[in-house]
């Protein structure tokens, strides 16, 4: 189901909102030249996720030397400041482990759908460049993530 | 312990019986400071181990003594165990540097002379002056590579958490020389052991070790990234109790996926880390008495891999780790006897 | 389903069964409302030489959203300093019977010179009662004395006591010296006499000793429990349960799983030393644990396994003396509903919710 957000002139980059698709909420956010989008409901104990600061990746070499990597992609829910990767709804915080929530991946491609597709099939969670040299492990709670793109004019989210 | 087995005792106390043997050691200014203040080693060490804390003596209304020689420490323990023996007479409530320093370079070459070369089944740790780091760093390269010292000796009641930058340089030297840093309770008593100042009774003050003072430096040293700098250096708490360690580390844990941001060098999850390069001795235990809640303890920590058995000898405690070693199976306890600290210390 | 909800809030309190009590909501004093109430020679005292108390915010910077959640913040003001926005986030939204309000302030109000401290707190419980408790039948109140300064206390805890719906006297954590200390008794003694249990919350002075200064909030923020651990061994050891057999106190903030380790440590040292004379404890320490004292939930501990936490709690023993909360409006915030583990029977978590609640506080009131 396709869902219109806004339309892209109403959304620089920087900012936020939040929609209700059906019974669920969403947090959609524009970040530099990206598009992506986050169900507005922590998986640990449903605070309003997407209310929450965005912040790049912090990297650590050594105690006290820090540099800050990439575009503020990580959500941090209000409630207990639990981080979420906005592309992937995946959080962090230790090794992987039962995820406490499914995590769907729809890849949203028109109308080049062809016959031989494989639903349900499990994607791998990409590791960003940056949690990579932060060195952390992902896991184990992922926040359910749903697809963006831009139609014409229009920002529009499939969920 | 209901099998015989060897062990390796990681917490065995030993001292000379005055200051003076230590002088022979130390500057002769030392002795001119010594004999001007009057000062003398505490029998009590300052209060840490009243009467009360020592195990009974051979005769009624005696307590046993800390042996001050191989053969009193033979006898005391009564057989030839592997021992890795602390000198705590350092733990001093003075604020000069160059004494604590003098101090504890007077304790090794002492512990050095009279204990572990004359007695190959014998270890010892290295104690350190708190007061000044860069001091620390070179008794370890002063003495550190002697075979016979497997631990450098800090205690846990000191000026400044041991994660504290101050104390990286110390840590480098000893994961160097191969020397595991030894953090034993008590310590320098006039600071206060609780945030609302001190304590008046014994048990308070005793309590304190396990129950805050041990568990803020587990706290320091995996906050300070200090296993992301050094990950050699391991670390062995020496009579501060094992039995908060789950409580602590699930508290350490959440507060971590919170507030990561304040210490982006804390790369993996604390109880990782803490799991990883800490082993704790076993005297005291501090376990529950009612059987079915001791049962669940293996459950709720990896007992066989964290756990080295201790007597401290010959200081007194209440129950001991036996009731624990006994839920275990052949295998556990070997290793909480020896085989934990064997691989710790490179026996 | 609308015409439903109004008719369950018409019902009385009384007959209403109690389902969910909040142990721990921080009602924010603004300063300008303080300065409206202080008299003229004490306004111009700290307008011109200020507080002596540090912060504890500066001292630990809170690193996730200064301390507070995001989405708490009103239009004007500080997070937790409109009424209307607690009900309608806290108490309308969760549907809760009752809620204790816990201002902070006080913590360091408590620690001023005698005079100002008593003028800070009179101040505050002012406020807490015309403007929280009389403005709402479910908002019940802490009387915030002036704690270092006993007989100035027990004055303030005398004159409010008795107040409808102000249900305990709240303190500090962390004091000057322990509250084992005979200094604080007489105010232990007032409020016990009142009817009303003393409740320590996490906080107040920041006095790092032992192991000396941590740099961190991490650290400070682990450091709770043992902090409230050696709060608690204070007040068992120093025998004020023998002096003032009814005194109850509940520990806010600190977590609850430590007590376990603890009784464990405390029973075992004092079988092995005894030591009655300075301490005159009669009975195991644990005993008195047990007889004497309350925890609240937030923030609750989260081990791998959920299961090993409904262990500690029963290792404890204590699952009649836990109560829920949430710590609104902090950054670590839980959620009613969400906070408990499942592994808890339905019957513990109904007391922890509210019915543990219920009885010490004297509910419905």
């Amino acid at each position: 189901m396709k869902v219109v957000v806004s339309r892209l002139e109403d959304f620089p980059p920087g900012e936020r909102k939040i929609i209700k698709a059906g019974p669920r909420s969403i947090g959609v956010f524009h970040v530099d030249d990206e598009f992506f989008a986050i169900r507005n409901r922590c998986p640990h104990q449903g605070g309003p996720l997407c209310l929450g600061r965005l912040s790049p990746w912090a990297v650590s070499s050594q105690p006290g030397k820090v540099s800050m990597e990439g575009p503020p992609r990580l959500v941090a829910c209000p409630w207990h400041g639990w981080e979420y990767d906005l592309e992937t709804g995946q959080s962090f915080m230790g090794p992987g482990e039962t995820r406490v929530k499914a995590y769907e991946v729809s890849v949203a491609s028109g109308g080049s759908l062809g016959d031989d597709v494989h639903h349900g099939q499990e994607q791998p969670i990409p590791i960003p460049a940056a949690a990579r040299a932060a060195g952390r492990e992902p896991g184990p709670y992922v926040a359910e993530t749903f697809p963006v793109y831009v139609e014409d004019d229009y920002v529009i989210v499939e969920v | 312990m209901t099998v015989a087995t060897r062990v390796v005792d990681v917490d065995v106390h030993v001292g000379p019986g005055s200051i003076q043997p230590l002088l022979e050691y130390m500057e002769p200014y030392w002795a001119d400071y010594v004999a001007n203040a009057e000062l003398f080693l505490s029998p009590t060490m300052n209060g840490l181990y009243p009467p009360a804390a020592f195990v009974p003596g051979g005769e009624e209304g005696t307590i046993t003594s800390v042996p001050t020689t191989p053969e009193e420490l033979r006898e005391g323990l009564g057989d030839d165990r592997v021992a890795v023996l602390n000198c705590i007479v350092p733990f001093d409530t003075s604020h000069n540097p160059y004494y604590e320093a003098a101090l504890c370079s007077g304790v090794n070459d002492w512990l050095r002379a009279h204990f572990l070369e004359r007695d190959e089944r014998l270890r010892g740790s290295l104690a350190l002056p708190t007061l000044d780091p860069d001091a620390a760093v070179q008794e370890i390269e002063r003495l550190g590579s002697h075979p016979g010292f497997v631990q450098v000796l800090l205690p846990i009641r000191t000026e400044v958490p041991y994660g504290n930058k101050r104390w990286h340089r110390v840590h480098d030297a000893a994961a160097q020389h191969g020397l595991v840093l030894g953090l034993h309770a008590w310590g320098r008593v006039a600071n206060a052991p609780t945030a609302s100042g001190f304590t008046h009774s014994y048990l308070e003050d005793y309590a304190s070790n396990s129950q805050i003072v041990a568990q803020a430096h587990v706290t320091s040293l995996v906050s300070e990234g200090v296993f992301e700098r050094t990950p050699d250096l391991k670390v062995a708490l020496l009579e501060c109790g094992f039995a908060w360690l789950p409580f602590l580390l699930w508290r350490f844990d959440k507060d971590w996926k919170g507030v990561w941001r304040e210490v982006p060098w804390v790369k993996e999850r604390p109880s990782a880390y803490v799991l990883r390069s800490f082993r704790f001795s076993t005297a005291p235990a501090q376990l529950p008495a009612d059987p079915a809640v001791l049962a669940r303890i293996p459950d709720l920590m990896p007992v066989t891999e964290l756990l080295m058995y201790a007597s401290d000898h010959p200081h007194r405690h209440g129950a001991g780790v036996d009731a624990l070693l006994d839920l275990l199976d052949q295998d556990g306890r070997e290793a909480v006897l020896s085989g934990n600290a064997a691989s710790l210390y490179g026996l | 389903m609308a015409d439903v909800q109004v008719t369950e809030r018409e019902l009385s309190r009384a007959e209403r069964t109690i389902r969910l009590v909040d142990g721990d909501v921080h009602s924010t004093l603004m300063p300008a409302s303080l300065h409206a109430r202080l008299p003229r020679r004490w306004q111009r005292h700290l307008e011109q030489l200020g507080p002596r108390v540090a912060g504890a915010y500066a001292m630990f910077p809170r690193m996730r959203n200064g301390g507070f959640r995001i989405d708490a913040r009103p239009e004007k003001g500080f997070p937790g300093s409109d009424l209307g926005l607690v009900q309608a986030q806290l108490l309308d939204e969760y549907d809760m019977d009752y809620a204790v309000l816990t201002p902070m302030q006080p913590q360091n109000f408590g620690g001023e010179a005698p005079e100002l401290a008593a003028e800070l707190c009179r101040a505050t419980n002012d406020w807490t009662r015309e403007e929280w408790v009389e403005q709402d039948a479910r908002l019940l109140g802490s009387i915030c004395p002036p704690h270092e300064h006993p007989d100035l206390a027990v004055k303030e805890i005398e004159r409010i006591a008795g107040t409808e719906r102000f249900v305990q006297v709240l303190l500090p954590a962390t004091l000057e010296q322990g509250l084992g200390n005979r200094r604080y008794w007489p105010m232990l003694r007032a409020a016990t006499e009142a009817g009303l249990p003393i409740a320590l919350h996490t906080g107040g002075n920041e006095m790092h000793r032992g192991a000396g200064w941590p740099s961190y909030y991490l650290e400070m923020h682990v450091w709770n429990g043992n902090t409230m651990a050696m709060q608690l061994l204070s007040m068992i050891c120093s025998g004020v349960f023998e002096e003032i057999p009814d005194l109850q106190v509940v520990s806010i903030e600190c977590g609850i799983a430590w007590a376990a380790s603890l009784s464990w440590a405390m029973d075992d040292a004092w079988r092995t030393f005894g030591e009655v004379e300075t301490t005159r404890l009669r009975r195991p320490p644990s005993e008195y644990l047990r007889e004497h004292f309350w925890f609240t939930t937030q923030p609750i501990e989260e081990p791998d396994e959920p299961e090993h936490l409904a262990f500690a709690f029963d290792a404890l023993g204590m699952t009649d003396r836990i109560l829920f909360s949430t710590d609104y409006p902090h950054w670590d915030f839980d959620a009613p509903g969400q906070t408990l583990p499942r592994s808890l029977s339905k019957e513990v978590k109904q007391k922890i919710l509210a019915g543990n609640a219920t009885r010490l506080y004297g509910l419905p009131r």
